[in-house]
């Protein structure tokens, strides 16, 4: 940026039509022809969930799934996620009942900031929909491409380890705390 | 249940033999009282303390809270109050705040190190479609900073650029395109000046210092701050038993939060701004942007978002703040301006790149008898935190060892980089580092165990260090134990083989600052808690606390459903905006759960006492023989009597409507009186001590570290849950410091790498396997016997790491990162000089116990009675550093040894002798010269 070329923004590149299904739903917008996934589901659709951390593909807090497969969206043009189903961060919970990966996320200490949250939690549920018994060994490098500062990844791979042993029905939902939260209703923010 | 209280055998219905009814089965009213839970839960005695009658064991005695202690959330492992949000996606950080018709804004900024601005034309920016408005230094002439002492900033250059990044203009546009476009259509017409970029340069006299102090400019230097401070007797010094003396080079760091800055400045109809920032310090940003603006603060609303992370990297008032507030003005439309990555990079704050010298004595016992510590740091553009980081290098390095004397000079210079400022470990890290490396050395040379050389010379609890800090709880013993323990350290120490390393490392922290800038002892406490409770009976707890990661907001919960015994799910913190919230000093030098806790409980009694109040009344019965427990009230000789919390709340609220509560915490006056006794000064210390174990690939130079056992005190771990979180992730923090991470600037003084992909933070794989520790010391003022948990663990992971690569092949390496290619070097040379062909066959050293071994153990054995009666306030006899000396405690050292100085600026014949940041002192102040005055 600083010191470097300039190189001439406008005029912008044409708009054309861009349709996805975005957590289930149809989406059809105008953007760009030359616009990232990331700006079109932050900007056009309203996913503010996807989070934009590095702009350069090497945090990895902008992670969606594109058809299942876990998608860096800032390295994503957009037009190549046309027509595909997208599920983002917002898109995990049934409803208003938190997937077993965010409940764990949050009981386990997975998230502390939150900022890098939505990222590891889209790489470590396409991770357990393969793979539904990882090691550790496994989840790591899952997530290698996510980037935490706060909690040194420990209680991350944690949270992925109780996720998994909940889908394999070997232990129940039930929060490690002593007050458990039978309100399905996520709190939303204050 | 109490032991005490036995329930009817054989009674499974809710009425006992003798007719009255069972305690905990009782149904009170349901309807709005609160919970998920209809029927009251059962104390849980195994989070109450046992001098309460409880299971919760308290080795380190008791606390002023304990009576307080209603076994409902404190001690246990509890989620954050907001994680759901964050799980959701539902958390809103700064650049997630989108407010109909916004506008982008769009950051000009400086392309030359040093330049002075001669004109801006901003004509063709303003002529492009699509630009609403431009805005130039020129509209914001007022100067900020977070320190008011230096407040050396501006929005944008108003005379000068001082690095490359530096806000010279910003515009408003439509879209980021136009923004952008616009940004490039400014000219801007600068004289280009001669640039520092080497700390040590910036000691120099120049003809254009970077910033002008007038009167107090020192010299024609760039000097910002210098500091010198000698205390103790330094005459014995030279022929000490052992010594080490070490030239330490530290690269400078960034905090690497994953949330780029943001911020959206909004001026509502009623003219005043509501200002979205992800900001630690709202409070501090609150007041430049008044400053800047030249509005009063109650026309500013400070709404701070969530914050993706902070670690002092968003302590600051920042000037892009200032900017979408000007630009919003300007434009009468919401503005948003959001980083690239690169763009933090140039705002900065990070650790301070810093050279330091540190000599170090011991006598023939083994004590500690002289510490001297040199400490050049190299602040970059601006102040910062500066002023302080230049005392927390040198006086967070006089615990938790008893020193004989302790000597520091500290200067920090200006330079033409990005500007350094406060970041977790603040100060501290880097003299720890060279400090704990140095005890190794010390170790070696007196051929004893560097964990029983430190157990040897711990400040007990309850002393004063030598400068006057006041440690009150202490659990460096117990943390040195447990990691010893832990880690099987006796069975790996100097017995491991080549290429295999175990090492340890302390750290002493504050937990809170004494002194804090921006207050007024004569108006304003350290924090403010306002509580309200309604007729629905959810509490409303008011903080200007900032949570931003740490779980503040958790812990503020936490102490208020404990002392009023209510589930935490009716507790509601409300924290984000400057209107609603009481002034909070923000969340830096880890004072959060200190102070804001302590504000909630004093808070939450006050509401406590009005409830019992009211349920005293309605049972007629003594408020002292009342227990809350479980939105329930009742007499604890007959816990069938008794009402609802509703009932009791209802009762209170007769007269005033609302149940409403302020509590405040301030700190108790301490500390010494010399120049600088303020900065280190906290209301208590944390401690922490770790063991790493490294592998060193001696062929490659690449150092993995497998293994970390990390104990730390944090006085009471309210939420243990959080506290190793924050351990475990300050061990990745401080092992990316010590392994890969530095900010690395070119021949030309250019930042190469202002990104995630060359700023090498670990990713997984670098990550050990962490045991966390927790050791619970429970300070005497903390809430619920609680420290700082955020900080002070970070200090002891750089050097057990380095001790551990020493361990493992006997070399030290004095400049960090311990990068691959540094590493190999370091080997390759003492290849050379020892003549050794494969690196395979490098020695490694061994330990021979000498004699001190056996002196050390005996003593750390009685200082380990000493302390346990010292903690448990058994033994109440003063203690000051010296003790371990022959001093009295009772007499000021000063008198009982003719040596004993303390000096705060140094003698006329001992200028020239100070080292590199001690030269600072060769220079003169404008004002004495003659000059400026």
């Amino acid at each position: 940026m600083v010191g470097e070329e300039h190189v001439s923004m406008i005029p912008a590149a044409p708009s054309k039509v861009w349709s996805a299904e975005v957590n289930g739903q149809p989406q059809e917008v105008l953007s760009p022809s030359n616009a990232i996934l990331l700006d079109v589901l932050r900007d056009k659709v309203g996913c503010l969930g996807v989070k934009r951390g590095c702009d350069m593909g090497t945090c990895g807090c902008c992670a969606v799934l594109v058809d299942g497969e876990p998608r860096l969206s800032c390295l994503t043009m957009a037009q190549d996620a046309n027509g595909c189903s997208i599920t983002t961060v917002e898109g995990l919970a049934d409803g208003a009942h938190l997937a077993p990966i965010q409940q764990c996320f949050a009981d386990h200490g997975g998230s502390q900031c939150g900022f890098c949250t939505p990222g590891f939690l889209i790489t470590s549920q396409a991770l357990l929909d393969k793979n539904p018994n990882p090691s550790d060994e496994q989840v790591a490098c899952a997530i290698e491409g996510n980037l935490c500062r706060c909690t040194g990844y420990q209680q991350i791979i944690e949270s992925i380890q109780a996720a998994a042993a909940i889908n394999r029905g070997e232990s129940d939902l039930a929060a490690p705390s002593s007050d458990a939260h039978p309100d399905p209703h996520p709190s939303g923010p204050d | 249940m109490s032991k005490d209280y036995v329930q009817q055998p054989g009674s499974n219905s809710d009425v006992r033999v003798d007719g009255k009814r069972v305690a905990g089965k009782l149904r009170f009213n349901p309807p709005g009282s609160g919970g998920s839970r209809p029927e009251m839960a059962e104390r849980d005695m195994e989070f109450i303390p046992e001098l309460q009658g409880g299971n919760e064991a308290q080795p380190a005695g008791a606390h002023s809270h304990d009576k307080y202690r209603t076994g409902t959330t404190v001690g246990k492992r509890t989620p954050l109050v907001d994680a759901k949000a964050k799980v959701t996606g539902q958390a809103w950080y700064g650049d997630d705040v989108r407010l109909a018709n916004e506008l982008i804004g769009r950051i000009v900024r400086s392309p030359h190190h040093h330049a002075r601005v001669k004109s801006i034309d901003t004509s063709k920016a303003e002529a492009l479609p699509g630009v609403i408005a431009v805005s130039t230094g020129a509209d914001a002439p007022n100067k900020f900073g977070v320190l008011p002492v230096t407040k050396d900033e501006h929005a944008m250059a108003v005379e000068k650029v001082r690095h490359v990044g530096d806000l010279v203009a910003c515009v408003a546009a439509i879209d980021e395109e136009t923004a952008r476009e616009a940004a490039s259509l400014i000219e801007v017409d600068y004289e280009v000046l001669e640039s520092v970029h080497d700390a040590k340069k910036g000691l120099q006299d120049v003809d254009d210092p970077i910033h002008w102090r007038g009167k107090y400019h020192i010299g024609s230097t760039n000097i910002q701050k210098r500091v010198f401070q000698e205390f103790g007797d330094r005459s014995n010094l030279e022929d000490s038993h052992a010594s080490y003396s070490g030239k330490w080079k530290f690269m400078g760091v960034n905090h690497g939060f994953t949330e780029p800055h943001a911020v959206v400045a909004h001026w509502d109809s009623n003219g005043r701004l509501q200002l979205y920032t992800p900001q630690q310090v709202p409070h501090y940003a609150h007041r430049a942007l008044a400053t800047v603006l030249e509005v009063p603060m109650h026309q500013v609303n400070v709404i701070r978002t969530f914050v993706g992370g902070g670690f002092g990297g968003k302590s600051d008032p920042f000037p892009h703040e200032m900017c979408a507030a000007i630009l919003a003005r300007k434009a009468g439309r919401p503005v948003r301006i959001t980083f690239d990555r690169e763009e933090v990079f140039w705002v900065n704050r990070g650790r301070h790149p810093s050279n330091i010298e540190i000599k170090m004595h011991a006598d023939d016992e083994g004590k500690i008898s002289g510490l001297d510590i040199d400490a050049l740091i190299d602040g970059g553009g601006f102040a910062s935190f500066g002023h302080v980081t230049s005392y927390y290098n040198g006086v967070l390095a006089t615990a938790p060892y008893e020193l004989g004397s302790f000597h520091y000079t500290g200067a920090r210079v200006w330079t033409n980089k990005p500007a350094s400022g406060a970041m977790r470990g603040h100060g501290a890290v880097n003299t720890r580092c060279a400090l704990e490396v140095g005890l190794d050395d010390m170790a070696e040379k007196m051929q004893v165990d560097p964990i029983d050389l430190r157990l040897a010379n711990l400040l007990p609890p309850h002393s004063k260090t030598i400068t006057g800090f006041r440690i009150t709880s202490n659990g460096m013993r117990q943390a040195l134990e447990r990691v010893r323990e832990g880690s099987n350290w006796d069975e790996k120490f100097r017995k491991m083989p080549l290429g295999k390393g175990i090492g340890i490392g302390c750290g002493f922290f504050i937990s809170g600052s004494g002194l804090p800038i921006h207050w007024d002892p004569n108006n304003f406490p350290h924090a403010t808690v306002h509580i309200q409770i309604d007729m629905d009976g959810g509490v409303t707890v008011h903080t200007g606390a900032a949570d931003i990661g740490q779980g503040s907001t958790t812990a503020v919960a936490q102490v208020v459903a404990e002392v009023l015994a209510l589930p935490l799910e009716l507790v509601h913190v409300r924290s984000h905006e400057s209107d609603t919230s009481p002034v909070d000093l923000g969340s830096y030098s880890s004072r959060v759960t200190f102070m804001n806790a302590n504000a909630a409980i004093s808070a939450a009694l006050d509401i406590r006492e009005k409830l019992l109040d009211a349920a005293s009344e309605i049972l007629s019965t003594p408020s002292e023989y009342l227990i809350l427990n479980d939105r329930r009230i009742y007499n604890k000789r007959d816990p069938a009597e008794g009402i609802s919390y509703l009932d009791a709340l209802h009762k209170s609220q007769e007269d005033k409507g609302a149940l409403i509560a302020s509590g405040a915490y301030r700190t108790p006056p301490m500390g010494g009186v010399h120049k600088g006794a303020a900065a280190g000064l906290a209301p208590a210390y944390s401690f922490s001590a770790y063991v790493a174990e490294v592998e060193v690939d001696v062929e490659m130079g690449l150092i993995k570290c497998t293994d970390v056992w990390a104990a730390h005190d944090c006085g009471k771990a309210l939420n243990p849950l959080a506290v190793e979180g924050q351990i475990i992730g300050s061990c990745h923090m401080g092992l990316g410091q010590v392994l890969s991470e530095q900010m690395v600037y070119g021949r030309t003084g250019h930042l190469q790498n202002p990104n995630l992909l060359e700023y090498k933070i670990p990713s997984v794989h670098e990550m050990p396997n962490v045991t966390p520790i927790i050791i619970e010391s429970c300070d005497p003022e903390g809430p619920f016997g609680a420290k700082e948990a955020g900080e002070g663990p970070l200090l002891p992971i750089l050097p057990a790491v380095v001790n551990a690569v020493y361990d493992a092949i006997g070399i030290r390496i004095n400049e960090l990162p311990l990068t691959p290619d540094k590493v190999w070097a370091a080997i390759a040379k003492k290849m050379k000089l020892e003549n050794i062909a494969d690196a395979n066959d490098l020695p490694t050293p061994r330990l021979d116990f000498s004699e001190l071994q056996e002196k050390l153990l005996q003593r750390s054995s009685e200082h380990a009675k000493r302390d346990v009666l010292r903690q448990r306030s058994e033994d109440t006899n003063p203690y000051i550093n010296g003790v371990l000396f022959g001093f009295d405690p009772n007499i000021p050292p000063e008198e009982q040894d003719g040596g004993w100085k303390i000096s705060v600026r140094p003698d006329s014949d001992q200028i020239e002798n100070l080292g590199l940041a001690g030269s600072a002192w060769t220079k003169v102040e404008q004002r004495h010269m003659g000059g400026e005055n």
